[in-house]
């Protein structure tokens, strides 16, 4: 066998094993009911209940906003978020979180919010909030 | 549409879409000649048709400048009718940014995309003599093809593209404000440019990267034209030095990004694999990697289809970026917010465009190709470039794969969800890991193979030696940067950069005592080594040093389950312990739209002498109710202090605040405060308040009011108060007064800083005392900062690493450009 069809061979086998972690890395979008089964993180897409607190208080602690989100579904949970609240939070119309279930709280680690754009009103525009910095 | 509308400045919309229109024709005109010069007239060396060719292209070059100066004059004179205008500027927006406005939205992106791509053409009309009609065929393609998507035209009931004259009522048309012919005296101004955009580097970053996308063109047209052609072998070299022109470039502009995003945005580092981030690598590795086997085949003959792939696949990856960009697909996945223009079917066909020529040409011509059936040397330097190249190209595809999960959802149905956040950047970074430690470990020893063949027992020994020295030197950095804590992938990372750093040293030493012609891959692979040790270290090491465990608790499994919280609060003028800081959020000084503040930053030795003392400016920006902040750094040699502001209660309210309330509005402010304390006192005595202490010093009898008739007055009386709060003392002095008809007046004196506002209320003679009324703010109410602040080790490597790179690049582009000069002489001995 040429050198090369082996270097092939090993070329193909990275490419696969490429794909396989990816999807295995991959989460899944799903709602509060799954995240309630699973002990690892998914994204839940919902719209944020205005009618209901939002909490955030600088002066208690700077590192506390909850809220509750009604996800696709339409099933309700309350929200925490281990960082400063969003800008414009209440004006989101559709949140993406990111996170997982703890007791009866969902922990969301970033959340992206759509906003009715500043410039029009017929764009969307998306934000990101993470609750901890890039890092290794 | 009966209506006319008044005060409208129609002109310059309509000869700047006429030139729109005409670049468009133009670049079609000048393809379509050039691709008969090509065929019909081969081998004349008078083509009537490659004069057409020409005509057509400098046409289109003029009707850009053309579109540019209409979009500039409708900028400049602020004609709100159009959206461009409405949307992305202001008045107030200020000269220098005039210029960035033009790339602020998607339309000028192409814009520029389109006017740098004409330079690069008339200069290849220039310089390419033979290579000119092939090669211009493909460049005029792809300027029409560019000008397309912003025509802005209804053609055959298709939208092609979008204009950056489009009229406001064009866009909202529903819009009722519209329907009124005078809706021109209702729209004052524009949006204006997002703050966080007004900056130096959105001068410069996009035309940098606009450069390096519209510069990926060239090699491959020249690509294309060698297989059209059939001059599979004479289209490389000239290729060469635009190929490294284009990483080069696209390099640079990536980079600047990444000290964008780094300097002056909240995203807390220089690297986010943001899909917007990935995408405009694609390119720039595959381009890196076909560099490297156009050299193998240049020099050796193996590697050709390698080489004419990756060329080829570079500029299909350039439109596949754009399309990730601009079509809206990313929606869910990306913090930036391009947003869909309706462009998609569009944009799709400009990639199909591309690919299904780059295919077709190969499939086509497959058997002529010079590809060599035989084997190369294990001990041959092309043998492991090919490898690099290969590796550089996995790297790209992992990279393409999961930036391409939305396209992947969109093609078949699926719903999978890109990794979530915490092992999304592990996944990443583990991966790409794990590619860039070959790459690197193939940059350093490859240098010491030679073409063909090699002294096998020398090159082991050798290359034995210095992977030894790098693994001592990687082990020192590791144990003393704590990166040994992370995953062993980084560690091994670290090693094979410092290897090829060392490696790479030695060859760059011998490049000055003669070899000089190598000293560009040197200079290049060695910065790269530099650009990842930098990156390793101060992303995986870096730190928060915000840490705040003081927040109340709002359950204890809260506080268990979650890790350290990385905010911190900062109440004005009371120092705070932060790490081995103490900052002190001094106060506030107002730029509109910028809002700075000034938090100190001292450290003090085990002596008690002051170590450090310095002050930063975090900054927030307010528009339109939004707050938007940008980071402060302090940069020292060795690593860098970063602080950015994520919540504040100043800025919002500042601005309302500070135009009536300096004691001489009787406004109700007591709400603002808790409840008042009065104190009875005598000179001397002290009044003890939540956070200090304040002392009476003395009355002063006559005190006088600005703004206040005192023929009426029989007594005024101030009391002139020291005021000691965390360290520092405020002079106050509020003030009594007695009219002649017994009616009595307080001018209360207020200390913002303090939080306090202080009354004289009452003059006791009998008693020989003053009563003083203390109004304290409430803790919600004094002024705050949130922030983060992370330190960022050895940061510095990563920046010196990249323009260490970018100076490799330029070398190797002259010495490619020398090796470009015999050509023609070369060719005929050949």
């Amino acid at each position: 066998m040429k050198k090369s069809s082996i270097f092939g061979l090993v070329v193909i086998a990275i490419a696969i094993a490429v794909i396989i972690s990816v999807y295995s890395n991959t989460s899944t979008y799903g709602s509060f009911t799954e995240a309630r089964q699973t002990e690892s993180e998914l994204h839940v897409v919902g719209k944020l209940n205005k009618q209901k607190v939002l909490y955030y208080d600088a002066t208690k602690d700077a590192n506390y906003f909850s809220f509750y989100m009604q996800d696709d579904k339409g099933s309700e949970c309350k929200v925490v978020f281990t960082g400063t609240k969003p800008e414009d939070f209440e004006k989101s119309e559709q949140i993406v979180l990111t996170g997982k279930m703890i007791g009866n709280e969902f922990h969301a680690s970033n959340i992206l919010m759509k906003c009715p754009s500043k410039y029009t009103q017929n764009k969307l525009e998306t934000q990101e909030f993470k609750a901890k910095p890039a890092s290794i | 549409m009966d209506t006319v509308f008044k005060g409208e400045h129609l002109l310059p919309g309509h000869i700047g879409q006429f030139f729109l229109v005409l670049a468009f024709g133009a670049a079609l005109l000048s393809f379509i000649s050039y691709f008969f010069a090509t065929t019909d007239d081969a081998g004349k060396p008078a083509s009537s048709w490659q004069t057409l060719g020409r005509i057509g292209y400098y046409l289109n070059a003029i009707s850009v400048l053309g579109i540019g100066a209409c979009l500039f004059y409708i900028i400049y004179n602020h004609y709100f009718e159009y959206h461009y205008v409405w949307a992305y500027t202001s008045k107030t927006l200020p000269v220098q940014y005039i210029i960035s406005a033009f790339w602020n939205g998607q339309e000028g992106g192409f814009m520029l995309w389109i006017f740098w791509q004409a330079l690069i053409g008339l200069v290849l009309i220039w310089k390419a003599g033979n290579w000119e009609r092939p090669v211009m065929t493909v460049v005029a393609l792809s300027q029409a093809v560019l000008a397309s998507m912003v025509l802005g035209i209804n053609f055959l009931g298709i939208h092609l593209g979008s204009s950056p004259f489009l009229l406001l009522r064009d866009f909202m048309s529903e819009a009722p404000i519209f329907k009124n012919p005078e809706y021109l005296n209702f729209i004052k101004d524009g949006q204006g440019m997002v703050p966080s955009l007004q900056n130096y580097w959105m001068v410069i970053h996009p035309p940098t990267l606009f450069l390096g996308f519209a510069a990926m063109v060239t090699p491959f047209a020249y690509a294309v034209a060698g297989l059209w052609q059939k001059k599979y072998k004479e289209w490389i070299q000239p290729a060469l030095p635009h190929a490294l022109f284009a990483c080069m470039i696209l390099g640079t502009g990536v980079v600047m990004g990444s000290f964008w995003a780094y300097e002056s945005l909240n995203f807390g580092g220089f690297w986010a694999w943001d899909p917007v981030e990935n995408a405009s690598i694609f390119p720039w590795i595959t381009m890196v990697a076909a560099v490297h086997v156009l050299i193998v085949f240049k020099n050796t003959g193996h590697s050709y289809f390698t080489a004419t792939f990756l060329v080829l696949i570079s500029f299909v990856l350039v439109w596949y970026s754009s399309f990730l960009n601009r079509s809206g697909i990313l929606g869910e996945t990306s913090v930036h917010s391009f947003t869909d223009l309706g462009m998609f079917w569009q944009l799709v066909t400009g990639i199909l465009v591309f690919l299904v020529m780059s295919v077709w040409l190969l499939v086509s011509r497959w058997k002529a190709l010079p590809i060599t059936k035989k084997d190369e040397e294990t001990y041959s330097r092309e043998f492991w470039m090919f490898v690099g190249a290969v590796f550089l190209g996995l790297s790209c595809f992992h990279l393409i794969v999961v930036t391409s999960i939305p396209v992947w959802n969109a093609m078949f149905g699926l719903k999978i969800a890109p990794p979530a956040d915490k092992a999304r950047l592990l996944h990443y970074n583990i991966i790409q890991s794990c590619f860039v430690f070959v790459i690197v470990i193939l940059t350093a020893f490859t240098q010491f193979l030679k073409y063909k063949k090699t002294d096998v027992t020398r090159f082991f020994i050798t290359t034995l030696v210095y992977l030894v020295f790098a693994a001592l030197i990687a082990a020192l950095i590791t144990y003393a940067t704590g990166l040994y804590k992370l995953n062993y992938v980084f560690v091994l990372l670290m090693w094979g950069s410092v290897y090829s750093v060392i490696a790479n040293g030695k060859i760059l030493a011998d490049a000055f005592k003669g070899k000089f012609k190598l000293a560009g891959s040197a200079v290049a692979h060695i910065g790269f080594g530099l650009l990842l040790i930098g990156a390793l270290i101060s992303a995986g090491t870096s730190t928060v040093i915000s840490i705040n465990n003081t927040g109340e608790s709002y359950s204890a499994d809260f506080a268990k389950t979650e890790n350290p919280r990385e905010n911190i609060l900062v109440y004005r003028n009371e120092p705070q312990k932060m790490g081995d800081y103490t900052v002190t959020y001094l106060g506030d000084s107002l730029a509109l739209p910028d809002h700075f503040y000034k938090v100190n930053y001292r450290k003090v030795d085990a002596n008690g002498k002051v170590d450090e003392d310095f002050t930063l400016l975090p900054k927030v920006q307010v528009n339109k109710g939004a707050l938007a902040s940008s980071p402060d750094t302090r940069h020292y040699l060795l690593h860098d202090l970063y602080t950015h502001i994520t919540m504040t209660n100043s800025a919002s309210t500042a601005e309302e605040k500070g135009n009536g309330a300096d004691g001489d509005q009787p406004a109700d402010d007591s709400k603002e405060y808790d409840a008042p304390v009065p104190h009875e006192i005598s000179i001397g005595d002290t009044i003890p308040f939540r956070e200090g202490y304040m002392v009476l010093r003395k009355l002063d009898k006559a005190a006088k009011l600005e703004n206040i008739p005192m023929d009426n007055v029989l007594a005024s009386v101030g009391a002139e108060l020291d005021v000691v709060t965390h360290g520092q003392t405020y002079h106050a002095k509020p003030v009594f007064i007695l009219q002649k008809d017994g009616h009595v007046f307080f001018f209360p004196k207020k200390l913002e800083e303090a939080g306090l506002k202080l009354e004289f209320t009452k003059i006791m003679p009998t008693k020989d005392k003053v009563e003083i009324t203390v109004y304290q703010q409430p803790e919600s109410a004094k002024k705050y900062i949130v922030m983060r602040a992370i330190k960022f080790p050895y940061i510095n490597f990563f920046w010196a690493g990249s323009v260490i790179m970018v100076i490799g690049f330029l070398l190797s582009i002259f010495r490619r450009n020398k090796e470009l000069k015999p050509e023609p002489a070369k060719v005929k001995a050949k």
